[in-house]
């Protein structure tokens, strides 16, 4: 009650002063005619009365003030006075309030940046659902930078059926489907879902409902299909009649029965899925037959705990659930690994988190030396300026007030300086959030990324822009507040030195500059360097003048032996065009994390228990190696006649040949896969199809004209004599005589789309780049700075020097040699500071070590030259001191 | 020379002011002189404290204050004891005498 009734009587106080102070004044008027009557009647005159009752009660404004002085609002009152001295202050030196503002606003924008990407990736890893934080991905496994999907239906719905510590465990296989009903087929990242995928996630539709439990199972024959927002505004203009109308996907019709919400994208974090179907129409969509086999994993697993249920426990749960599957179905679980793990969705191994989690935190990491580096440097600024200010400060202490007043002074200006620039820095990141996006190349996969300066990042800029005023303020406030006042009033401004504690707290400041920006500068080699030499290294093809298409053959009506024979048309037409040197088709293209799994029986090979045979393969058409110009070390490669009806055939690589069959010929041996025996009958040099900076591992190859199936994707690899861009019109002409209808998708360069493998490693390169080049422009900024203004502040002692005949030489190197010995201590700090932090990035390097000579010594040269040239500009400046001049400025 | 007057005794005027507004509605002046008055001139009140006090007292709800005009026809602030205040006044009218009791038991022991 009385703290309602203090707040309303100050803020009546604040906003209607002048009444208060009327009344307050009357009050104290009316106190002091009494006072003086009183003393008249006890006879005395009036005057005397008056000069005694003065006595007595002091000034009435004295009287005033402090009374005014003992409530809450006039703190608030003298701090807006203090704000509105603040900007005034600042609003007089503009071009320090220009270079600070600027620095805090890189500074905090680097890690806002950074933040919005997390904020958007690993904080709100499903968009559309809210609370994420009791949901967990299952895998079987080891976690390992490609997982493929763990589990078949069959297991998990033992698994869902059984468990007590979930409330529901939901799976899902996502892939591209098309969209035939349109005049033009349409390709979509869509989902076959379990029953319950929606209720497990919590998303209610806009339109309509989502799947019945009787719809996920197998054989339902449940054709119902929920389509996103975006499909259902594009394809069919928000039609508010949707629900109910038939689609077709890949030439099947589907009953719409519902519409998601706006945000909702799937649950991959960073793929965007727009269509999702009970997986019980596996055989319609994608025409395999997966939901009743127990021995295919092709699901991916997410689980909603039930409240209470620690994930320790979940996890002993599931365990013991999965061992009691694997041993009542033997044949099923022998050549897949059968614990379980569980992942947080914010490190989900599926879907670009799982690679995000490592690099963003370092990133931001990264940001973080930056902003200290930035807060060093203003902090240097003020503590310059805070010099000029002696007589300034040194007056208000003479006048009264206290230590405390000019500390909040001062950490005021700098609480003005921070939230400018936090309000700069909020400009530039609206702009850089939006960069993540620029490093996708155009891929084969839905990559998507909402990153948008939002609430939190906003929240978060505001408290790190007064966390940075306060850091770079704080040490000059104090500095500032604690001055002689005697000695400095009788001073001459222009005599007045640096204190020996105000001069190494300046040359700390520089160090710490000069340490820190060798720290991201080193970071941002290590990374340069492993980009480079993972741009550099042999990926085992030819990436050059090489032209990739894709095409689809199921949604757009063909079987196995009419895809066929349409791919051998194709590959028969487009050799025959001028300017193409050799063409081949395969499943996949090289470094765009399209490359495919299978689980392999090897003859002679006993695997170790719990040994993932869950290898890499490719179909590939003929003259696959000769078109990407991998060599083929042993045997041959496939040809046109390795066809359905020919003996099954296969390639190996060499690490499939060290891997298992170590010091055997490969030649001859059988592979068995889906139940058929395929025979090796060459080897091929080793080729990296997923990341460059990943180990070569072992990669199977079949023909693919004899290819089960003709769901996967037949992406055309085109060798050229020139500029294969080129040749991209004359393709879709070639292909489009064979088939109008035929969509071609993905047309780019070998060369573009493979940037996606090294994708993360150029995030990391460009971002630890610019930050360490803002690193080195801050720190040649603070250390010209330091060093202009000490000469500027030794010019006295220069022109003695000069006077009584010092050499122009020696007072350079006395200037440079200042610069000079901080350069060095920054040096020498920031190379251990730098050997303690870079073991950190260590699983992110690629053939460079962590603590790599080059790096560190070609940064420390760098920096040194740097540093010499801001030095060199003072020292230069230090030598034109005319003694005359400089003494008679007394 | 005057004889030897004190500042209130620290953390007691509002007490006493409000003892003395028990008794009537007052003016700060009144207030003042009534305290020196009853103390026989042993307190002397200040008027920034005063001034202050009320303040403090007036925010807290335990007095009110309404324009007036006093005795010799001026227009003056006169303060009244709350329903609140003349409560708070009777517990730390008690909590002070078992104080002062307990003290002066100690300095006599």
């Amino acid at each position: 009650m009385s703290l309602i009734r203090s707040l309303a009587a100050g803020l009546r106080s604040l906003f209607r002063k002048e009444q208060v102070d009327r009344e307050l004044d009357d009050e104290l008027a009316g106190f002091l005619e009494m006072a003086t009557e009183e003393k008249i009647k006890s006879g005395m005159s009036r005057e005397d009365a008056r000069r005694e009752v003065r006595l007595e009660m002091g000034s009435p404004e004295v009287a005033k003030e402090i009374v005014g002085a003992a409530s809450w609002e006039s703190l608030v009152e003298t701090s807006w006075q203090d704000l509105r001295f603040a900007a005034r202050m600042l609003r007089k030196n503009p071009s320090f309030t220009t270079v600070a503002v600027l620095t805090l606003a890189l500074g905090i924008a680097a890690n806002t940046t950074v933040l919005s990407w997390i904020s958007a990736t690993l904080l709100n890893p499903i968009p559309g659902v809210a609370h994420t934080s009791d949901l967990v991905t299952v895998m079987r496994g080891d976690r390992t930078d490609h997982p493929t999907p763990p589990f078949s239906y069959p297991d998990l719905r033992d698994l869902s059926e059984r468990t007590q510590s979930f409330s529901g465990l939901l799976g899902y296989h996502d892939d591209y489907m098309s969209l035939t009903s349109a005049a033009k087929p349409e390709r979509l990242y869509g989902a076959l879902t379990s029953a319950n995928y929606f209720d497990v996630l919590g998303v209610r539709p806009i339109l309509g409902r989502t799947f019945l439990p009787e719809e996920g199972t197998p054989r339902a024959g449940a054709a119902v299909i929920v389509i996103g927002y975006a499909v259902w505004q594009n394809h069919f203009a928000g039609d508010p009649q949707i629900v109910g109308k038939t689609i077709q996907i890949n030439r099947h019709p589907y009953s719409v029965i519902g519409v998601a919400p706006r945000d909702f994208t799937g649950c991959a974090p960073g793929l965007r899925a727009e269509l999702w179907i009970p997986l019980s129409m596996d055989r319609d969509v994608w025409g395999a037959d997966r939901p009743s086999r127990r021995g295919t994993f092709w699901l991916n697993v997410l689980g909603k705990l039930r409240p209470g249920v620690t994930k320790d426990q979940a996890q002993d749960e599931l365990n013991l659930l999965m061992r009691g599957i694997a041993e009542r179905f033997p044949e099923d679980h022998r050549d897949s690994p059968n614990e379980i793990s569980f992942d947080p969705l914010w490190r989900s191994p599926f879907g670009i988190n799982g690679y995000l989690y490592k690099i963003l935190p370092m990133l931001l990491g990264l940001a973080g030396v930056l902003l200290l580096l930035a807060c060093a440097n203003v902090a240097s600024l003020l503590l310059v300026r805070s010099v000029g200010r002696r007589r300034e400060i040194a007056i208000r202490l003479g006048m009264g007030a206290s230590r405390k007043q000019i500390i909040r002074q001062f950490l005021i200006e700098s609480l003005l300086l921070g939230l400018l620039g936090g309000t700069a820095a909020i400009a530039i990141t609206v702009w850089t959030s939006h960069s993540l996006v620029a490093f996708f190349p155009p891929s084969n996969i839905p990559l998507t990324n909402d990153a948008h300066v939002d609430q939190r990042v906003l929240f978060v800029t505001i408290a790190v822009s007064v966390l940075a005023a306060i850091i770079s303020g704080v040490l000059p406030a104090l500095r500032s507040s604690s001055l002689p006042v005697q000695s400095v009033l009788k001073e001459e401004a222009t005599s007045v030195s640096l204190t020996l504690h105000k001069g190494r707290l300046l040359s700390g400041l520089v160090v710490a500059q000069i340490s820190l920006s060798l720290v991201l500068l080193v970071c941002a080699g290590l990374f340069t360097r492993s980009l480079q030499k993972a741009q550099q290294s042999d990926p085992g093809f030819e990436a050059s003048h090489l032209l990739l298409a894709s095409y689809e053959l199921s949604p757009a009506g063909y079987t196995r032996a009419t895809g066929v024979a349409f791919n051998r048309q194709v590959l028969d037409r487009l050799s025959a065009l001028p300017g193409v040197e050799s063409v081949t088709l395969a499943d996949f293209s090289p470094l765009s994390f399209s490359i495919h799994t299978d689980y392999l029986q090897i003859e002679g090979y006993v695997p170790q228990p719990h040994e993932s045979m869950e290898i890499s393969r490719a179909f590939v058409g003929p003259n696959y190696f000769r078109t990407l110009r991998t060599s083929v070390i042993s045997g041959r490669e496939f040809t046109a006649s390795d066809t359905p009806d020919s003996q099954f055939v296969a390639v190996v690589n060499q690490a499939f040949v060290d891997r298992y069959w170590p010091g055997e010929s490969a030649i001859g041996k059988q592979v068995t896969n889906w139940g058929e025996r395929f025979t090796v009958v060459g080897v091929a040099r080793n080729a990296k199809y997923r990341l460059l900076t990943s180990p070569t591992e072992p990669v199977i190859y079949f023909p693919i004209y004899q290819m089960s199936s003709t769901t996967q994707d037949n992406t055309i690899h085109l060798r050229t004599t020139s500029d294969p861009l080129t040749m991209a019109s004359s393709v879709e002409e070639t292909i489009h005589q064979l088939n109008p209808e035929l969509p071609l998708f993905n047309v780019n360069p070998l060369s573009v789309t493979m940037q996606l493998g090294t994708l993360f490693g150029r995030v990391a390169a460009t971002f630890a780049g610019s930050f360490g080049l803002l690193a080195v422009l801050l720190a040649a900024v603070g250390i010209y700075g330091v060093v202009a203004y000490t000469t500027r502040q030794r010019a006295r002692e220069i022109g003695i020097r000069v006077a009584l005949g010092a050499e122009k030489g020696g007072i350079y190197s006395l200037v440079l040699g200042q610069g000079f010995r901080l350069t060095l201590a920054g040096l020498v700090v920031g190379t251990a500071l730098a050997l303690a932090f870079t073991h950190l990035l260590k699983a992110q390097l690629f053939g460079v070590s962590e603590t790599d000579a080059i790096t560190f010594t070609s940064v420390g040269l760098l920096l040194a030259v740097v540093a010499l040239v801001a030095c060199h500009i003072p020292a230069r400046r230090a030598t034109r001191v005319d003694p005359m001049v400089a003494l008679r400025h007394e | 020379m005057k004889e030897k007057t004190g500042e209130v005794v620290q953390g007691t005027l509002d007490m006493l002011i409000m003892k003395t507004l028990a008794l009537e509605p007052m003016h700060g002046y009144g207030i003042a002189q009534r305290i020196e008055q009853i103390s026989k001139g042993v307190f002397r009140v200040n008027a920034g404290s005063l001034f202050v006090a009320l303040q403090r007292l007036e925010r807290g709800g335990l007095i009110r204050s309404e324009w007036n005009v006093s005795e010799n026809n001026r227009r003056a602030k006169y303060y009244l004891l709350s329903e609140r205040g003349r409560k708070r006044l009777s517990t730390e009218a008690r909590e002070w005498g078992r104080q002062v009791a307990a003290i002066a038991r100690i300095l006599e022991a």
